[in-house]
Parts: structure tokens; sequence; C-alpha cells
């Protein structure tokens, strides 16, 4: 007879936010599994409604302390769109170094404080620490160059406030630019060895067969533009997201679930990203993945920490390369009508793809904002690969199953302060009736 | 010596009081010539901070049951460490583990803690708001103490 077995994390340790796992297998058959995400709703889309466009991106910079950027980009991006503002070159490329700076920060984050833990078998990053010091301070002077970048265009390192319709309230100076670029430059090949320091550590595997979506520029590794792609062949513009993505609510969670029209889960965030994007790359980012070519030939959650790292060493070399090649605009930002109209915004926040439409009357105020986080849209495949992992995980003791649990859950790095936050896990094994 | 005031803080209610604390300070001269800094949720950034000087004064809002506005000077062996580190909750105790398993030097402290009412609203509730002068006044006592001043308006 089968022991029917419940497995609780009340919360989930490492992710950013509040949310818990609740799993109940009777035998090795999986009977319930959720994702709970309790983290109050912030009604956001409701409250930006009748707020004036160009006070969008400070009000929604405040969704996430880790990635205000993408926030600020995917809105800007769909309201610009709507006033039928084209970027000067120059801003274009700044937008760019700033979102370099939001990866660079927020993937070594993840890496150093949330993901390395887990492969050292330590509790925390502050164990980390204890045990890897050199590494450690590695991830922290790398990090510190994407909170440069971003204070240096957004006004401050959290809730930054620089970006606005049409470009940014201020450019940088070619002196601070020049002071950032040799700050990089001396900086430049920690990132590697923050590759090579992971890529030695026993990071599991567990391909699975799953839709990856990302954006895909012509000739650039996505960032703010781009068409949404599919590894199944979607192929659309931002505009068209509703036609290829529905949002629904399920009970246990006060993020909205994300799926393709037919119902299928997808994967977005860097390995999504870097999977097809890699001919995307620069020279020494391409050769980082070669070096980890192994991990990267079929979709592996596990491998996202090398997507991380691949990214870190791309965006420091993109970031280098804006700067080389900056040529101050006329203005730090577009001059613009405010219109009505229905605008779409996609960029690769450092979780992946985030989508905003945003609606405006004809004195450019919100009459309507929809915003789909990254977080969201895996919650899926958070589930699924869950569901996958638990018969094999159930005959460990309830720490090493929780753990095992929390860091499958973990490569996803899932924001859930944004998707709505993160886990406490509950295990449910029952004898059947 | 180089003595910083660390105001610690977001803007949610009362815990904006550390940042008031030290924007309250930043417009006037401190005993050892202390600068005093505004801090949002430094998060690991707090470490940069803590770099470099002897004695820093930490301001930050506590909840511990004792009644709201009320200040205690605390030091950093008081606090207790929560559970589990995230990046969005690396709080102060969190930074100061971290600077202390990297063997970094940790400058003398203090933190001036005041009881929050509030955690979340904008501005400060009023006995966030009430205060603040005896807090401010807590840390230029302890900025003179740690500077070797103590004589130097120690009210």
């Amino acid at each position: 007879m089968s022991e029917r077995r419940t497995i609780e994390i009340a919360t989930l340790a490492r992710v950013e936010g509040e949310g818990a796992l609740h799993l109940t297998v009777e035998g090795d058959r999986v009977i319930d599994l959720r994702l709970e995400i309790y983290e109050p709703p912030r009604f956001f889309e409701a409250f930006l409604r009748g707020r004036a466009a160009s006070e969008l991106a400070d009000l929604v910079a405040r969704i996430c302390g880790i990635c205000p950027v993408a926030y600020q980009m995917s809105t800007l991006h769909a309201v610009e769109s709507i006033f039928q503002i084209t970027l000067h070159p120059s801003v274009r490329a700044l937008r760019r170094l700033y979102y370099c700076g939001e990866w660079i920060e927020s993937h070594l984050l993840h890496m150093y404080f949330l993901a390395a833990p887990d492969y050292l078998g330590l509790d925390d990053g502050i164990a980390v620490a204890r045990s890897h010091p050199g590494e450690v301070e590695r991830g922290l002077r790398l990090r510190k160059l994407g909170n440069r970048i971003i204070s240096l265009l957004g006004g401050r390192p959290v809730n930054p406030v620089g970006a606005c319709i049409g470009g940014f309230s201020r450019t940088p100076t070619r002196a601070e630019l020049g002071e950032l670029a040799e700050q990089i430059v001396r900086a430049r090949g920690e990132a590697e060895a923050a590759l090579r320091f992971f890529a030695s550590l026993p990071v599991p595997s567990r391909p699975q067969a799953i839709e990856l979506v990302s954006l895909r520029h012509p000739s650039e590794y996505p960032m703010n533009e781009g068409r949404i792609v599919s590894s199944t062949g979607l192929d659309i513009e931002a505009a068209e997201f509703a036609t290829a993505f529905s949002e629904h609510q399920v009970p246990h969670s006060t993020a909205l679930h994300c799926r393709r029209m037919d119902g299928g889960r997808y994967l977005v965030g860097p390995l999504a990203r870097l999977l097809q994007n890699s001919d995307r790359l620069s020279p020494a980012a391409l050769a980082a993945r070669e070096s980890v070519a192994a991990r990267l030939s079929s979709p592996d959650p596990y491998a996202s920490v090398f997507a991380r790292a691949i990214e870190v060493i791309y965006a420091f070399d993109e970031a280098l390369r804006v700067i080389r090649a900056f040529e101050p605009p006329p203005a730090p930002a577009a001059e613009f009508t405010p219109r009505a109209g229905v605008g779409h915004g996609a960029t690769e926040a450092p979780r992946g793809l985030l989508y905003v439409r945003v609606e405006t009357d004809d004195r450019g105020y919100v009459s309507a904002i929809r915003i789909v986080p990254p977080t969201a849209q895996n919650q899926d495949c958070i589930e699924a690969d869950l569901r996958e992992l638990a018969p094999g995980v159930l005959a460990l003791p309830h720490e090493e199953a929780r753990r095992a649990c929390e860091m499958a859950i973990r490569n996803y790095d899932p924001c859930i302060s944004c998707s709505t936050h993160f886990l406490t896990l509950e295990i449910e094994r029952r004898s059947p009736a | 010596m180089r003595i910083k005031v660390i105001g610690l803080g977001s803007p949610n209610g009362d815990d904006a009081i550390g940042l008031e604390v030290a924007r309250e300070l930043s417009r006037e001269t401190l005993p050892g010539g202390a600068a005093a800094v505004v801090c949002d949720r430094p998060g690991v950034d707090l470490l940069d901070e803590l770099e470099g000087i002897d004695a820093a004064v930490l301001v930050d809002a506590l909840r511990s049951g004792a009644s709201p506005g009320s200040v205690r000077v605390l030091s950093p062996a008081q606090l207790a460490r929560g559970p589990a580190l995230s990046s969005h909750a690396l709080g102060v105790v969190d930074a100061l583990a971290l600077a202390a398993a990297l063997g970094r030097r940790r400058p003398a402290l203090r933190i001036v803690a005041v009881e929050l009412e509030a955690e979340r609203g904008e501005g400060l509730s009023v006995a966030g708001l009430a205060a603040v002068p005896e807090a401010c006044r807590r840390v230029r006592t302890l900025l003179a103490e740690l500077s070797g001043q103590a004589d130097f308006e120690t009210d």
C-alpha cells in the first residue's frame, strides 16, 4: 500500500518575495501540487489608471526593487509607440546600457546569494561568503558596476528615476561614461572567472521539453526591442502578445498564470533568451558559452545559472561597446505630444520577457494598463517541473526533499514581489483510502 | 577618525525614520566631522558604506513591542538575525554578518533604533515624527563619544 505524503514549504527561502509550495503525493503519484503566491495583490494595473503617462516610469519602477529598469523600459516603449516617438540613436544606446546595469546587478545577486548556496550545500549567501570569500567578493565587485550604471542613468540605484518618455531626464557626460568604462575594463575579466566558478560546482541536470519564449532582434542580443519568438516557431510583434498568450487566475495564487493560447506552458528568462539568441552574443560571451556548451545542448532549467553568467559577460561587453561608441544626443529626451492610443512594450527583464500594454486618452492619461511579468509566465513551468521532480525526491528526508524542491524553483529565479512574492514547502504523503 | 551616520529604511511609513534622521543631520555640522548619509534599502551595498571608516552610527526603525516612537541605542551584538537571506530582505543584520563572513574590518558601530508605529503608508506617524529630534540627539551624543569628543554637545 502506498503512503500519501504532504510536503509543505510554508515560506520559500532565497527567492524574491513570499510564497509557499504545497505538494501531496500518494506513492510516487503527485495528487496535488500548488505553488502558492500569497503575497497580497498590489493593484498596480488598477491604480495606474487615470495617471498621466509621464508619471508611469517612476511609478512602475516601484513594482520591483531588483528589476525596476525592466518595468520602466517595457512601459516607456509602450507609451512611446502611442506618442509616436522615435528615440535618438544615442538615447536608444543609453537605454541598452541601462538594461546592462540591471542584468549585471540582478544576475549576480541571484548567482552568488540565491543559487550558490544550493550547489555548495550551504544555508545562505553568508555561509558561502565564509567558505568562498574571494568568490563572493568577486560577485560583489561585479555587481557594484551594475549599480553604478543604474545610478548614472537612473539617478540612484534603488527605484531609479532617470528614465522618462523619449529618453532620460539627463544625459551622462563623457567623463562619467569614461570613468565607468575604466572600471568595467578593470573588472571585465572577473566576469569570466565567475562563470568558471559556477561551472566548477556540482550543478544538477534535468533537461525538459519546454517551449522557449524570448525576444529576437535582427542584429542584437535582445533587450529593448525585437519580435517575440519561440522554439516552436512563434514569431510575432509585441502588439500581438494577446493573440498568442493568455492570463488565467488560479485559486492558490495572487499572481495570474500565463499560458499559450493552446494551454501550453512556456519558459521565459535567461536560458530561453540565450538558447534562442546565442548567435547575437559578443565574441567573448560566445566563447564563454562554448566552455559550457554541453550544459546548454537542450533546455535544462538547472543550466539557467550558466545562462546568467554568460549574460553577465555579454552585458559588460555591451556596456563597453555602447560607452565607446557614444555620441551625446542633442537632448536627453525627445519632445512629445500626448495622444490617445494603444501601445505595446516587450523587453527582456533579467527574469525574462516583460510585456506591457498601455492605453491612453487624448490628454495622454492612462485609461488601461496591463503588465505581464516574467514570473507570472513561468509559474506553470515551475509547477510542471516540480510535478516531474516530486516522485524522485519523496524518498528523501523532509529537509532534503524541501531543498530539492526549492532548488528547482530557484532555477527560475522567481520574483514573486513582481508577479504580485515567494516559498513556504508542504509535502502531504497520504495513504490511499 | 572617519565617522558616518547612516540612516537606513524605506519610504514606507515609519520605516523612513532612519532616512529622515539622516536627512535632518545632514544639514548640520556633526561631531567628529561625521557625514550623514541617507541609505534607502541598501541591502548588500551597506558593505560599501561601511568601507574605509572607523566608526558609524546606524539609524533604523525597530519593531520590538516597545511604545511607538521610543528611541534606543543598541550594539550590533543585540541584533538577532532573522531567517534565511533573501535579496529583497537583506537587512542590516545580514549585511553585517556578510561583512564579518568576508573577513572585512568592521568599523565601531552603534545603532539608534526607533520603535515604529506605522509600517506602511506615506510619511511618518505622529509618534515617528515626534521621535526624530530625540533620535538626532542620541546620534549626536554617540558621534561625540565615538569621535572621542565626549564634551562636545552631549545632551
